[in-house]
């Protein structure tokens, strides 16, 4: 118990601050509960350090502590501290301001436990965790968009979460037990393990807004503040592809299921980016681009087993989107909702700009930048996998998603009227772009410390 | 000391520089850009002057970058990037000093040319795979921006459209690069080129996506069509740096990826490539006659000079002769240089045109040479050079073509064509808009002022050089050309 425990330190210091952040929003101090969120933070991701390099279980196989969920925290709770930044820039002064900020780390804790789940029970109480913290926080505002958006996420999220239990039970059945590890025994049981499969994509597939489970999404991040679907296009989104990532590389590759998840990935990256090419609104555009790069992640998830690349790529790619994804919304709350709001923004702000450019030439894998590394790896994952059409397709998609960011750029450096903005911005929203793009701009060069 | 490293990285520590200055007149601006983009080119001499080494590569350069992958930071140079290192880096130079007039936003426009010297010199001198493709990519962004920024009329629309159509064409190429690093381990072109890592259909497949991307970046025919509008909607300097420096990315990566590292596919390929060579080179001189704009005329006739350099690669694939190998890349590598040495000088006096004129239609000309000598000579030395007149640049390569094609495919030659046709094309526009009736409308028009002279005369004088001299240069690639074992 004792040392099942100590494995589990980067957890349970994230879960004792979101705790006191509570009481420091009844204490009506939102200001501590943001500076214990942050600590918080800083102080998991510090502890995770130590346990980076075990490979092991703890609590009887149902949590795992490997390469993935240690990377994840590095990645999970740095990126959630981001969208602390982001939520005080934007909610500072609220009502109930400090609930936001502890849901977020509580959600993260979700996320966490989504990444380290080594049994199905795991995976629903991670899904039930992130998804109950995530519809309060997407209602947040209290108006019409908001409680509708909610609701869509609310009823959308039940109803997968029920189909996933329901199909889940049937690995259960074939197995008879819930940890993954014994999956290898549905070898020869291939309507089971179909069936599982199914309901884990369902329930999965809609966290990370695969296609055809994505329809929720846009609605949600436009109803929303933007900090918060900043943090959901992110956080909860990796979580969902390092649990699926969890749970397929024990499920035996013979039942087909590398097949079903390159096909998914197609159509998500496809639907994705030429829905986004006739957005008007800059949310709802990144909305449908981060539908797509959920596509790019499947690119390694097909080639979990087979190739030595996949993992790393998945993390790679999930730490260089925690920057560059963030980074955008972040500069989505400088310019405004609406494409027309960043007319001539690279002249009014050229910093921000530039930040900005940099952002979207990662998202579209443009090297050096840190976008790129992740691609590349994912890429090469599939290509070794035998996937080559789907990297083909994934290459193809890459000219699209330029098509679909360039919307943005091109009106940046437009000519325009509007005198130069000299209004400040807020400080931890310039700390948070600041360090996304400091993040998106070098890791590239520096990506040999992480793993490989 | 790192020569290799400081020369790539200089321009973009300039750039740097330049986004932190306080002081950013347009004085400030241009007079860094000319000292940064001179002291690279004193560094590409010095870099010359280290010389190369027969069947490797020189003067290399390593840094640890993605160990576990076998990525890693490697530069070095040999006898075929050498040359096209010390183009680079002078035509950066000169397009500095020709845009040192620019008040529009020039310290923007300042920090993306330098930053496209460093993407051009990285992408000439790279080893390794992964840093190659980086540097290749980086260049699109910046000419992106260019274009889009500071070109002419129509200038979103061609951004929009170079900078799609040309990733669609570099990304099968990281595709090819993925498959050669996935059956060897190491991102390091040194290991591919000794040991050619693919064979059989894999290496045929990868060839073709290298073809691919290449072939839009050089431009060849069929994929040529995206050329004519950056380079119309394109500033001079943007011009000059695509016509100069990017499309040698093309035929660069022809000898070096698609002949070094797929040999046998690309030898079983070799009659194809040739045939696209061919069309490209005839197709590219009749595409350029049918021009009344001047630019335009210029930006086809590129589709045309970098056809005899498909021809000369390919003709060195099928041939089985060492010493004809040598003579048709040492032609293939020098008519890079003279190309971007002629085409180059063309655009950059075209843009002087357009400058005074405002215009590029040849048939608002007329009887120019009276008015502005200077100008008009140094357009003729420049177009009798593009058309293949001897004693001058392009015709002791174009002469190795198709000395080694007539020995190999003699079918071949029938691209000895186009040469007529570009010949008819030029004295057609030097009739059109040096002589003739006098036209009274550009009776003001100043003739080249001392800065515009500064940046034409090291090109004229270079292109009279190496038709005069060719050794200079043939001696560098000759070496590397004799050594190739594939």
């Amino acid at each position: 118990m004792g040392r099942d425990l100590s494995f589990l330190i980067p957890e349970l210091t994230l879960a004792t601050a979101a705790m006191l952040m509570l009481v420091a929003e009844m204490l009506r101090r939102p200001g501590s509960a943001l500076a214990l969120g942050l600590v918080g933070l800083t102080a998991a991701t510090a502890l995770t350090i130590p346990v980076l390099h075990a490979d092991t279980t703890v609590f009887g196989g149902t949590y795992r502590i490997d390469m993935l969920s240690g990377w994840a925290k590095l990645i999970l709770l740095p990126g959630t501290a981001l969208a602390l930044l982001l939520a005080r820039a934007e909610l500072a002064g609220r009502d109930r301001e400090g609930t936001v900020y502890s849901l977020l780390c509580l959600v993260t804790l979700g996320a966490l436990m989504l990444s380290g789940s080594g049994d199905t029970m795991l995976l629903v109480l991670g899904v039930l965790l992130t998804g109950l913290g995530s519809f309060a926080l997407v209602s947040f505002p209290r108006d019409d968009a908001a409680t509708e958006a909610g609701m869509k996420y609310l009823v959308f999220g039940s109803v997968t979460g029920a189909v996933m239990i329901y199909g889940l039970s049937f690995w259960f059945g074939g197995v008879g037990s819930t940890l993954y590890s014994d999956l290898g025994r549905l070898d020869g049981q291939p309507l089971v393990a179909t069936a599982g499969l199914l309901a884990v994509i369902v329930g999965l597939g809609y966290k990370a807004s695969l296609v055809p489970f994505h329809f929720w999404a846009p609605d949600a991040y436009d109803g929303a503040p933007v900090s918060v679907a900043a943090y959901l296009s992110v956080i909860t989104k990796i979580a969902a592809i390092f649990a699926l990532a969890q749970a397929l590389r024990d499920l035996p590759v013979n039942t087909g299921w590398p097949m079903v998840i390159a096909l998914l990935a197609a159509a998500t990256m496809t639907l994705g980016y030429v829905t986004a090419l006739v957005q008007t609104s800059v949310v709802r555009l990144l909305a449908y681009s981060s539908v797509a790069q959920a596509g790019y992640f499947l690119l390694g998830i097909v080639a979990l087993g087979v190739s030595p690349l996949a993992l790393p790529a998945i993390l790679v790619f999930g730490a260089a989107y925690v920057a560059m994804n963030i980074g955008a919304f972040a500069v989505v709350m400088v310019a405004g909702r609406h494409l027309d709001d960043f007319e001539g923004l690279g002249r009014r702000r050229p910093v921000i700009g530039l930040a900005m450019v940099v952002f979207l030439l990662s998202l579209t894998g443009i090297p050096p930048l840190f976008g790129f590394v992740g691609k590349a790896y994912l890429f090469g994952a599939a290509i070794e996998a035998g996937f080559l059409w789907l990297a083909v397709i994934a290459i193809l998609n890459s000219v699209l998603a330029l098509a679909v960011y360039l919307r943005i750029i091109m009106p940046m450096y437009g000519q325009v009227d509007r005198p130069a903005d000299t209004a400040a911005i807020a400080q931890p929203l310039a700390l948070a772009i600041g360090i996304a793009f400091i993040v998106t701009l070098l890791m590239g060069a520096f990506v040999g410390v992480l793993p490989g | 000391m790192p020569l290799l490293t400081i020369a790539t990285f200089l321009p973009v520590v300039g750039a740097l520089v330049l986004m932190v200055l306080p002081d950013r007149t347009a004085r400030t601006v241009h007079g860094l850009s000319i000292g940064v983009t001179g002291l690279t080119f004193l560094l590409t001499l010095a870099i010359w002057a280290g010389g190369i080494v027969p069947g490797s590569f020189a003067q290399v350069e390593e840094l640890a970058w993605i160990p576990t992958i076998g990525a890693a930071y490697r530069l070095g140079v040999d006898g075929l990037s050498l040359p096209l290192v010390l183009l680079t880096s002078l035509l950066f130079f000169l397009s500095a000093i020709y845009s040192a007039r620019l008040k529009a936003r020039a310290a923007t426009f300042v920090v993306l040319m330098l930053m496209l010297e460093t993407a051009s010199l990285g992408a000439f001198m790279a080893l390794d795979a992964l840093l190659f493709y980086v540097f290749f990519e980086v260049s699109l962004v910046g000419m992106y921006f260019m274009i889009a920024g500071w070109g002419h009329e129509d200038r979103r629309r061609a951004a929009l459209m170079f900078f799609l159509y040309t990733l669609l064409g570099s990304l099968p190429l990281l595709l090819a690069i993925l498959g050669l690093y996935l059956s060897s381990g190491t991102f390091d072109m040194r290991v591919w080129i000794d040991t050619p890592p693919l064979s059989g259909l894999a290496a045929m497949l990868a060839l073709v996506a290298m073809l691919f991307t290449f072939a839009i970046k050089i431009p060849s025919f069929p994929v040529h069509t995206w050329l004519p509008a950056a380079h119309v909607q394109a500033p001079t300097v943007g011009s000059v740096i695509l016509a100069g420096v990017m499309l040698k990315f093309g035929t660069y990566g022809l000898v070096r990826f698609a002949l070094q590292m797929t040999p046998e596919a690309f030898t079983k390929a070799g009659v194809v490539i040739l045939a696209f060579g061919v069309i490209s080179a005839i197709y590219g001189a009749f595409a350029a006659l049918a021009q009344s704009d001047l630019k335009k005329m210029v930006a086809y006739t590129s589709v045309n000079h970098m056809g005899y350099i498909v021809m000369g690669v390919a003709v060195a694939a099928l041939t089985m002769d060492p010493e004809i190998r040598a003579v048709a890349l040492d032609g293939a590598t020098l008519q890079m240089v003279s190309h971007g040495l002629v085409t180059g000088a063309l655009f950059f006096l075209v843009g002087m045109l357009q400058d005074r004129a405002h215009s590029r239609e040849m048939a608002d000309f007329g009887g120019l040479l009276g008015r502005v000598p200077w100008l008009g000579w140094a357009f003729i030395l420049s177009a009798f050079a593009s058309l293949g007149l001897p004693g001058l640049a392009h015709f002791p390569a174009e002469f190795q073509i198709f000395l080694a094609t007539l020995q190999t495919q003699p079918w071949a030659v029938v691209a000895i064509l186009a040469i007529v046709v570009t010949a008819g094309l030029y004295l057609r526009s030097i009739a059109q808009v040096f002589l003739g009736a006098v036209n009274e409308k550009w009776a003001a028009m100043p003739d080249l002022d001392r800065g515009e002279k500064w940046v034409i005369f090291p090109l004229l004088a270079l292109t009279v050089l190496i038709g005069v001299a060719p050794g200079v240069l043939i001696d560098i690639i000759h070496t590397t050309m004799q050594s190739l074992s594939f």
